[in-house]
């Protein structure tokens, strides 16, 4: 097992999500998005969530923020920080976790900060919201934390706005927005989807920088493997409202187990594989209701057979490494 | 350094929107505002005369180097009392204004951000409102309120509540879809909060430019219920009671109803190319 993960009681968990389902209401019926998903991060932690668009990894995150849309519910589950369970908090309760406790990074860094309000008056927000901090003291610390997300000349770029910013920037100034209070948790989603690639590279060394300074644990949602393999400890693959399959980054990457891992694998450019042909993945994501019966990965998976009529278990294919394939019942 | 260098391409960008062929009207409108809002604060220091001192003999004078406007039929200086009843109207207006704009932002804005029962209990009412014409409406509240000055600014501006607060809906619908107020909720934001920091201040720009139109509105409202006898009570110079007044003299002393109407023309002209002037000038749809 991943060093991280070796030794530890579960009561250390930074999250622990388990057996969570979400259901979206709507006039057409119910579907169900997020379907009995478990997931752990560690103190300290990089943990990948990692899937296709809509395969519910957002929505994920939004449960653990209490953020999630209107019409979308919560049905069980239970959701752990540090061994408080979040969804027995009054919303009241919950909102002094957002911020305090858990930041979020959003995708488009730009599009989540207000467009009317200068760099430090955002920045600095949070400790006005949960310290109370009066507001010069709060730009002051916004500065400090711009400086800490490498930002040069942070005294004057503080008095900008977010359009005077660079892409870069922007997401760095988010970053530094969600570490003001040193929350255990960092979710960040698809923070660098919109970013240009030695941008992008700059945001994740940063990120890490953050997890060997702070210690902060960070859940990392993202359809790009090259980040994950770069960037994360440990990885959940999601498809289509479910966990397939997790394991430590080596043994994603050395053993995929889950046919749907495989595909994605090969469905992504690396330096060796840069002489075979990309193969992309068939068929897409089935609609929430509209799965097949058995597995959800039947309709798409080149390896199936009888067995797959019928829904999975989880099959543990190495040390806290399992897949969720009947062709890994058989051992690795 | 970089705040130099931001100022600069501010003011170049400032001066050639603010180009005559582009923004004329808008300079007229200031100017006429301007020289509305002067008289309304200095008419005491600008007036030649008292517009209340009586003065039987030189009655119904027509326009004189003494008297640049004539006088009423009591005598009293037309040009004074146009330039108090300027401060009349300004006052009744701002104090109207400012009643229907911070009413109807509020109705507005939680309406649309509370949504569902709320905001349709409120857009129904305020369908109800804007179902009376507005002269009606005004007249039906100064009677249940009785006529006096302060109740005809809580009238008039009772009657713009409707407009600003469907303007503060729209606006602020479209403010909630924006990411930042989602971003706003995940640093542990509470409504109230995310009402004054993020859509308020987003949604400001569309509300005060109606806010110069519905002042030239408020003007010809404030007139027209003193020119029924239900606003400024004689002898206090209005606009409207003035003009009342002149009807009856049209024949031998037309300056008595010529001089507050164009008063009343230029002003509301001011206010409306100002706010069509204002509207060009921040709308960046318009900006090419």
């Amino acid at each position: 097992m991943d060093p991280v993960r070796r030794h530890r009681s579960e009561a250390a968990l930074t999250l622990a999500i388990e057996d969570l389902v979400v259901e979206f209401h709507s006039g057409r019926g119910v579907a169900r998005v997020v379907d009995h998903v478990s997931l752990t991060v560690w103190p300290g932690e990089i943990v990948g969530l990692i899937g296709e668009s809509g395969s519910g990894k957002t929505l994920t995150a939004l449960s653990v923020l209490g953020l999630l849309p209107g019409n979308a519910r919560i049905v069980t589950g239970t959701i752990r920080l540090s061994g408080q369970s979040l969804l027995d908090l009054s919303e009241a309760r919950r909102r002094e976790t957002r911020g305090e406790r858990v930041a979020f990074i959003p995708q488009d860094a730009l599009r989540a900060l207000n467009p009317v309000l200068r760099v430090d008056m955002q920045v600095g927000e949070p400790f006005e919201i949960h310290r109370h901090t009066p507001w010069e003291e709060a730009k002051r610390k916004a500065v400090e934390l711009l400086a800490a997300v490498h930002i040069r000349d942070p005294a004057a770029r503080a008095r900008e706005y977010p359009h005077q910013y660079s892409g870069g920037m922007q997401q760095r100034a988010m970053i530094a927005m969600g570490l003001a209070l040193d929350p255990q948790l960092l979710i960040a989603d698809e923070p660098t989807t919109a970013l240009d690639v030695t941008v992008q590279a700059q945001v994740l060394k940063l990120l890490r920088e953050i997890r060997e300074t702070h210690g902060t644990s960070i859940l990392f949602i993202t359809h790009d493997l090259g980040i994950v393999a770069e960037l994360t400890d440990w990885v959940y693959v999601m498809y289509a409202g479910a966990i397939v399959e997790q394991g430590s980054v080596e043994q994603i990457f050395q053993h995929p187990s889950h046919p749907y891992t495989k595909a994605l694998l090969r469905a992504t450019p690396t330096i060796h594989t840069v002489h075979s042909e990309l193969v992309s993945i068939p068929g897409h994501i089935p609609l929430p209701n509209e799965l097949p019966e058995g597995c959800r990965f039947v309709d798409r998976c080149p390896v199936r057979f009888e067995r797959c009529s019928e829904e999975p278990p989880d099959f543990e294919v190495g040390a806290g490494h399992t897949a969720r394939c009947w062709r890994c019942e058989a051992g690795p | 350094m970089s705040d130099l260098a931001t100022s600069g391409t501010a003011a170049e960008g400032f001066s050639s929107r603010l180009s005559w062929r582009r923004h004329g009207l808008l300079g007229i409108g200031a100017i006429l505002v301007s020289l509305v809002l002067l008289a309304a604060l200095f008419a005491d220091f600008i007036a030649p005369y008292s517009p209340y001192e009586l003065n039987v003999v030189n009655m119904l004078q027509a326009p004189s180097w003494a008297h640049w406007l004539g006088t009423d039929e009591l005598g009293r200086d037309v040009l004074s009392r146009t330039l108090h009843a300027a401060r009349i109207s300004v006052e009744v207006a701002l104090v109207a204004v400012t009643i229907g704009l911070v009413g109807g932002t509020i109705v507005g804005i939680i309406s649309a951000y509370f949504g569902g029962i709320v905001d349709l209990v409120l857009m129904r009412l305020m369908e109800l409102l804007f179902s009376f014409p507005a002269i009606l409406l005004a007249i039906i509240l100064m009677a249940s309120l009785g006529t006096n000055m302060l109740n005809a600014m809580i009238a008039i501006g009772i009657i713009f509540i409707p407009g600003f607060s469907r303007l503060a809906r729209a606006a602020t619908q479209a403010v909630l879809r924006q990411e930042y107020v989602e971003a706003a909720r995940t640093i542990g934001m509470s409504d109230l909060r995310i009402l004054g920091r993020e859509i308020l201040p987003n949604v400001s720009t569309p509300l005060l430019i109606e806010a110069a139109v519905a002042f030239a509105y408020a003007v010809l409202l404030e007139s027209a219920l003193s020119f029924l006898g239900l606003g400024a009570q004689p002898p206090e110079p209005s606009w409207g009671n003035m003009l009342n007044t002149g009807r009856g003299f049209m024949a031998q002393a037309p300056w008595l109803g010529i001089v507050p109407g164009m008063a009343m023309f230029l002003c509301v002209l001011g206010f409306n190319l100002l706010g069509d002037g204002l509207r060009d000038y921040l709308d960046p749809h318009l900006k090419d």
